[in-house]
Formats: structure tokens, C-alpha cells, sequence
């Protein structure tokens, strides 16, 4: 069977000056998978060009078959590619509620979906005409996850989903994906939180200075000595 | 005094459509439309023309609305698609000087074939008493159509997916995008709608006072106050602006003389901004 999403020697970067260099990774229906970086490693960029709100310079992007290497980023999204960028890019003075709508544009919103967002994240419903610019950064994460899961999609794609969490919520939220990746859904995720990142995914690619330098499955990566040296803190 | 604020309610409902039509844009694509108040007159006189031409009052608004809304439709097909690829200060200015070409182009327009051509829609009927003062049916009936327009916008933007859609471009344009919404849709959709505000407050406007080519620029100065007053970007803001500066407007003439209105709005104008950088009803801190 072909992989769900299929990356072929992607590069990209700003102002002409590559910052990922021909990055290959390919995630089959149903799978968790992690990419692990340091701070300025590419992930960003390499996920930007994927979901097309970058061009890339070079190389292909395949989705279900489809090529999406020179889609706009609204038209991949409505496939069932959902991106939840680091900075989460939630609608600010709009409520809970608007900004989950808006996740299922231009269809209807669906009251099963939005049910399921709300059981995953009971916080949400608490606080379902607050405004998006006035919670905590915990359930501002939580609020893009379920914005981006109102569409239904075939595949989640997060960057770095604990950016400015604390430890607790961290972990509260990588249980929220957990179970969204014992439901099925394909999942796809950059982290700095290796510990947490290979607990949840089955595979990973360590990505360093925009080239992804190894591949493997978690404990294979769990065990590597430069992983160990590099991202898990062990001397 | 109570007729200086009816008057002000009535011209304040006016002035908030026209803030509307600019906040819109701005909001949207940082492109200032400084030709507001010239497309709005333009459609007027195109209106006035229509009508000269043997065509029944409602239908020739109609096809002034449509002219209008197509006008700024065509101008963000065309000019506007070199504003886009911009970013930041380059971005707002070249904006800014191609929509005040467009503004000079119209109104060279208008002073060359229609130098007297003006807007007047007569409204039949006697005056009617309200609250002791004697109100033409003209501006009663520019306030009832400026009241379910404005109604009517609110409730587009608040509880349809279109009108949210729009909202959260203004907001968060990447997060629209990842959302499955076409920001350059958006974009030419607001264009068609600001236009088409624009021709309605001519038109409201022409049932009190006739509306011709040396309207222009006040219409485009007011748009811009009002805009900024309410907050840029922000409809329900423009809107209340609109009726506060329409009610300052009306009692600084009714208290000092009409001299001093356009500086005391300015100056109200100004006040916002240092007051309340985000507009009148921001709800964002300062």
C-alpha cells in the first residue's frame, strides 16, 4: 500500500537560501510519526512547505495520491491535510465556538465532530464563548487541535504542540493525541520533547540542519547513543 | 437641540455604512481606499443617469450598486493583485497611492463630463412629528434603510459562514488558509461589498441633500475618520463611530457653526487614537 503522505527530496527556505535540503519521509494510514529537531533544525520550514504556505524550491509532496506540491494552502487543507502550526494561529477575538466553525469551512459543521472535539477536550466546553485571545496557552493548543479536527481530516500534522506549556500540560496534551492516534487518525509531529514524542509515535526522523539524519522506529531512536546524547539528556 | 440629534442619528447611520465600506478593506488587505467617497459619488451620478434614461428609482439604484460593487471588484482583480505580492510598509503604500490615483482618475471624471450632473431622490409625503420635531420622510426613510443595512451586515458577519470567513482573515489570514479559506476570494468579495455600501450611503445620502461631484472628498474624509474611530477592520465599530461622530457632527454645527465640524471630528478622530489605539469598542488592550 502506498503511504498516506509521501515527502521526495523537499527542499525549502526564505529569500532563496534553502533552510531544508532534499528531506524525504513517507507516513502510511493509521500511523503516529515524529520528526526530532533542535531549535532551528528545518521542522518548521519543512511542514510550512508541506502544507503549502511555503513554495518549496525542490521536490515533491504527495497526499492520497494527489501531488500537492503546487496546491495553496487552503485547497490542501480541504483534502484532509490539517496543519496546527506552533504559533497555533487561532482566530483571537473570536469565541471557542466561532473558531471551531471555522474548522469545518466550507461545509456545514458537523454537531458529531464538534461533540467529539469537546469529549476529547472537556475544557473547550467550559469555555465555549470565551474569546480565543483571552485563554491559556494549554487550552489555546487545545482550541487549534480541535479547530483543525472539525474538518474531519485523514491526517493531523503538528509542530512542536507544547511550544510554551508547562511540563503537566505537555503531557495532558500529548495524552489528547494519544488517543486521537488509538482512534486512527494519522498523525505527524515535530517535537523538542523527545521523551514525549517517541512515546507517542511508532516511528521517527531526527532532522539536523535541515537534512533528515536518521530514521527509525522509537526504540530504535530511544536507544541510539547520538539521540541519547543529543535530545535526551543522557550523558 | 432634540432636532440637532435627530439629524445627528440620521447622518450618523450614514456615516457608519460609509466607515463600513472602508474599514472593510483595510481590515482585510491594508490597502486604505482614499477613492471611497469618489466611487461613491460616481455610482450616484451613474444612478442619476439611469434615471434620466427613463428608468424607475429602485431598479436604477439597483444597477448603481451593481456598477459600484464591480468598480472596486475590477480594481482588486487588476491593481491590487501588485499590492498583494508586498508585505508591511511597501504594501500599505502602494496601496495607498494607487487608490488615490483611482480617487484623482474619478474625479477628473466627474469634473470633465459631469461637472453638475447630482443625485436627488425626492421622497414624497408630509413631514412626520417625532419627539416634537417635524422630520422629512426623506430622512426617515435614509435612516430605515441605513438601520437594516447596517442589521443586516452584523448579523452576515456574526452567523454566516461566509461572514465568519471574511471575519477570520482580517484576524489571522494563515490560520484562514489552514482553515480551507481562499484569502484572495475573501478578498475580491469584500472589494464587490464595499463598493456596493459605498453606492448605498450616495444613494440615503441623495434623499436629503443632492449628492454631485463636489461631494467627493468629504465622503472619502469621513469614511477614513470613521474607520478609525471604530477601529479598523471592525464592522459593529464603524458602525457605532458612525452615529457618534454623526451626532458630534450635527451639535458642534447646531453649538459653534458648521466652520468647525470637520476639525472637531478630526480632532475626535485623533482622540481615539491616543486614547484607544484599537478603536472605540476594542476589546484588545491598548
Amino acid at each position: 500500500m502506498a503511504p498516506l503522505l509521501q515527502i521526495t527530496g523537499l527542499s525549502a527556505g526564505y529569500a532563496g537560501e534553502d533552510v531544508v535540503h532534499e528531506a524525504a519521509l513517507a507516513v502510511d494510514e493509521g500511523e503516529a510519526v515524529t520528526i526530532i529537531g533542535s531549535n532551528g533544525a528545518g521542522k518548521t520550514t519543512l511542514f510550512r512547505a508541506a502544507v503549502g504556505l511555503l513554495r518549496p524550491s525542490g521536490g515533491t509532496v504527495g497526499f492520497d495520491g494527489e501531488d500537492l506540491t503546487s496546491l495553496p494552502a487552503h485547497r490542501i487543507a480541504r483534502l484532509g491535510l490539517a496543519y496546527v502550526p506552533a504559533e497555533r494561529h487561532l482566530f483571537p477575538e473570536m469565541t471557542v465556538t466561532e473558531n471551531l466553525l471555522l474548522g469545518a469551512f466550507p461545509g456545514r459543521p458537523d454537531p458529531a465532530k464538534q461533540a467529539m472535539v469537546f469529549d476529547l477536550f472537556p475544557r473547550l466546553a467550559e469555555r465555549r464563548s470565551q474569546l480565543a485571545a483571552t485563554m491559556s496557552g494549554g487550552e489555546q493548543q487545545m482550541l487549534a487541535v480541535g479547530r483543525a479536527l472539525m474538518s474531519g481530516p485523514r491526517m493531523l500534522m503538528l509542530d512542536e504542540p507544547t511550544t510554551g506549556l508547562a511540563p503537566v500540560l505537555a503531557k495532558e496534551a500529548y495524552r489528547a493525541l494519544a488517543q486521537l492516534r488509538d482512534d486512527g487518525l494519522t498523525l505527524l509531529v515535530a517535537e523538542q520533547q523527545v521523551p514525549l514524542a517517541l512515546e507517542l509515535a511508532s516511528r521517527g526522523y531526527v532532522l539536523e540542519d535541515g537534512r533528515i539524519e536518521l530514521a527509525g522506529t522509537s526504540e530504535e531512536l530511544a536507544g541510539n547513543p547520538e539521540v541519547q546524547r543529543a535530545y535526551l539528556g543522557v550523558a | 437641540m432634540i432636532a440637532a440629534i435627530l439629524d445627528g442619528l440620521v447622518l450618523g447611520l450614514q456615516y457608519g455604512l460609509l466607515g463600513v465600506g472602508l474599514t472593510l478593506i483595510y481590515g482585510l488587505t491594508g490597502v486604505l481606499n482614499l477613492a471611497h467617497g469618489q466611487i461613491a459619488v460616481l455610482s450616484a451620478v451613474v444612478v442619476s443617469l439611469t434615471m434620466a434614461g427613463g428608468v424607475p428609482a429602485i431598479p436604477a439604484v439597483l444597477v448603481g450598486l451593481l456598477f459600484a460593487g464591480l468598480l472596486l471588484l475590477v480594481v482588486d482583480l487588476t491593481m491590487m493583485r501588485a499590492v498583494y505580492r508586498l508585505d508591511g510598509e511597501p504594501r500599505i503604500l502602494l496601496g495607498l497611492l494607487l487608490m488615490l490615483g483611482v480617487a484623482f482618475v474619478i474625479d477628473g471624471l466627474l469634473e470633465w463630463r459631469y461637472p453638475i450632473e447630482q443625485l436627488r431622490l425626492s421622497i414624497g409625503g408630509d413631514p412626520i412629528p417625532i419627539l416634537g420635531v417635524s422630520m422629512s420622510t426623506g430622512s426617515l426613510l435614509a435612516s430605515a434603510v441605513a438601520i437594516v443595512a447596517g442589521a443586516l451586515l452584523i448579523a452576515f458577519f456574526r452567523y454566516t459562514s461566509l461572514g465568519r470567513a471574511v471575519r477570520s482573515v482580517i484576524q489571522d489570514e494563515q490560520g484562514a488558509q489552514l482553515c480551507g479559506i481562499n484569502p484572495s476570494s475573501v478578498r475580491t468579495f469584500v472589494f464587490g461589498l464595499s463598493g456596493a455600501l459605498a453606492c448605498l450611503v450616495a444613494v440615503t445620502r441623495a434623499m436629503t441633500s443632492p449628492i454631485g461631484a463636489s461631494n467627493t472628498i468629504s465622503f472619502t474624509v469621513l469614511a477614513l475618520i470613521v474607520a478609525v474611530v471604530g477601529g479598523l477592520g471592525r464592522v459593529s465599530g464603524a458602525l457605532a463611530a458612525g452615529v457618534l461622530l454623526g451626532l458630534v457632527d450635527r451639535l458642534s454645527s447646531f453649538y459653534i457653526g458648521t466652520y468647525i465640524t470637520t476639525i472637531i471630528l478630526l480632532a475626535a478622530a485623533a482622540l481615539t487614537i491616543v486614547a484607544r489605539p484599537h478603536g472605540l469598542l476594542s476589546r484588545r488592550p491598548a
